[in-house]
């Protein structure tokens, strides 16, 4: 047994906002668990009731519409993973899923869940907040639209209330406005967190590139926009470096030394601005 | 305490779990399958692997009350009428068994793999299997098992895996 708690399944989101409500914050919402099990076995947490959101069919759908991705909180990383149109329209997102844990673990885990957790070291966060993706939220004042880059507050914090669900992930993702890119430094092949992540996104239209950097700092961290018209790759990530420099602020910790991490976001970000200039993003 | 219908390796079972019991302890402590092994407790070794409807799932991080409705499968379910399945077949001949601790949640992983592709590459299978730890064979014999089996599956080739 891991801890003492009770489990409900509602089959709709105002099913469960209710048993949220009345449990006020004793009750955690439960999609893929992968987080949620390992916090509550170590003694991190202690919910009194689990109410599991992976029976409301509204939670469970990957919606490709013309001008956006809308993806169910429920719907689990492979499937965000293998989607061909998420490949097509949003690279960076798919690869930053396909980098996380392993394939069962990703069976279980959520996109909204990824971020949701607000690890520093969420590898999807970035993409998120590169992408200008919102999170669709339930509460019992019925629904409304959560910028990503208003979400994070700090460690495992989120601006969400314990009453909360998140619905779908909503990301502005028409065929070829953006180009994007993920990259993550980790200490194995195999699978492991992010030492450092980065993402990046060039519109196609106005070559406005906007990065975002995890692990550096308590909340993923996106950047003050560039303007890459007239730049060279060369310039763009020397003016992504100061600009990191001056937005995060990298600790030790078990996967790596701040001095480690500071030393690899700048290759990390000239990495990026290459792989995007490669693809014609960038001059 | 929460009722629940599933089938195990085919066979239907009913019975009630409390909320907070694993899959895991379902599978060993209830349904006395011990094939699966418990390792880490937390998702990152793979041992207690098994298929949830098909799909590969770490069964230390599943409720029991989730198997509901669901068709589970543990290694017991991989050979029949007292005949390896050719999967297992495969593991023997590479020689990709050594402590064993990992090969039920190893096949598991590859049969999965299997049963999204008959020609999985290099990357796919290192992919289906980066989940399951073994701190025995080095995976290379684990790597050319998967193969072995993979190819007496594609049409023209013998084997039933």
């Amino acid at each position: 047994m891991i801890g003492r708690f009770e489990y409900a399944r509602p089959k709709s989101v105002e099913d469960a906002v209710s048993l949220l409500r009345e449990r006020g914050g004793d009750a955690a919402v439960y999609a893929g668990g992968t987080d949620l099990l390992v916090e509550i076995r170590n003694g991190h947490r202690a919910p009194a009731l689990l109410v599991d959101v992976k029976g409301i069919d509204e939670l469970r759908r990957l919606e490709i519409g013309e001008t956006e991705l809308r993806i169910g909180a429920a719907t689990p990383l492979n499937a965000v993973a293998e989607s061909r149109a998420v490949r097509h329209r949003l690279v960076a997102l798919a690869d930053a899923a396909l980098s996380i844990g392993t394939y069962q673990i990703r069976g279980r885990a959520t996109l909204a869940g990824n971020v949701c957790n607000a690890s520093p070291a969420a590898d999807t966060a970035p993409v998120l907040l590169v992408a200008g993706a919102e999170l669709i939220v339930a509460g019992p004042a019925g629904r409304r639209s959560v910028p990503v880059q208003e979400l994070f507050t700090g460690v495992k914090r989120t601006s969400l209330s314990a009453e909360d669900i998140v619905v779908e992930v909503r990301i502005p993702a028409a065929e070829g406005a953006l180009e994007t890119a993920f990259l993550k430094q980790q200490r194995i092949r195999g699978h492991d967190l992010a030492v450092v992540n980065v993402a990046g996104s060039v519109d196609v239209d106005t070559r406005r590139m906007a990065v975002a950097v995890g692990s550096c700092a308590p909340t993923p961290v996106l950047l003050d926009p560039v303007d890459t018209r007239g730049q060279s790759p060369a310039e763009i990530s020397e003016r992504l470096i100061t600009l990191a420099e001056k937005a995060t602020s990298p600790i030790s910790d078990v996967r790596a030394s701040a001095s480690y991490r500071r030393a690899i976001l700048p290759v990390l970000l000239r990495r990026l601005c290459d792989r995007l200039a490669a693809e014609g993003a960038v001059a | 305490m929460h009722p629940i219908s599933f089938t195990v390796n085919g066979e239907r079972q009913e019975l009630c779990v409390p909320s907070s019991m694993t899959l895991l302890e379902l599978i060993r402590d209830a349904l006395h399958l011990t094939g699966t092994k418990e390792g880490c407790s937390i998702g990152e070794c793979g041992a207690c692997t098994v298929l949830l409807d098909g799909t590969p799932v770490t069964s230390c991080l599943v409720l029991a009350v989730e198997a509901d409705g669901c068709e589970l499968t543990t290694i017991e379910g991989e050979a029949h009428g007292g005949e390896l399945s050719s999967l297992q077949q495969a593991f023997i001949e590479a020689g990709a068994v050594q402590c064993g601790f990992c090969t039920p949640g190893m096949i598991l992983s590859a049969r999965a793999l299997l049963s999204r592709t008959d020609d999985p590459g290099e990357d796919e299978i290192l992919e289906a299997i980066a989940g399951n730890l073994c701190r025995c064979t080095g995976y290379e014999a684990i790597l050319e098992a998967v193969r072995i089996a993979a190819r007496r599956r594609r049409p023209g080739e013998a084997g039933d895996a």
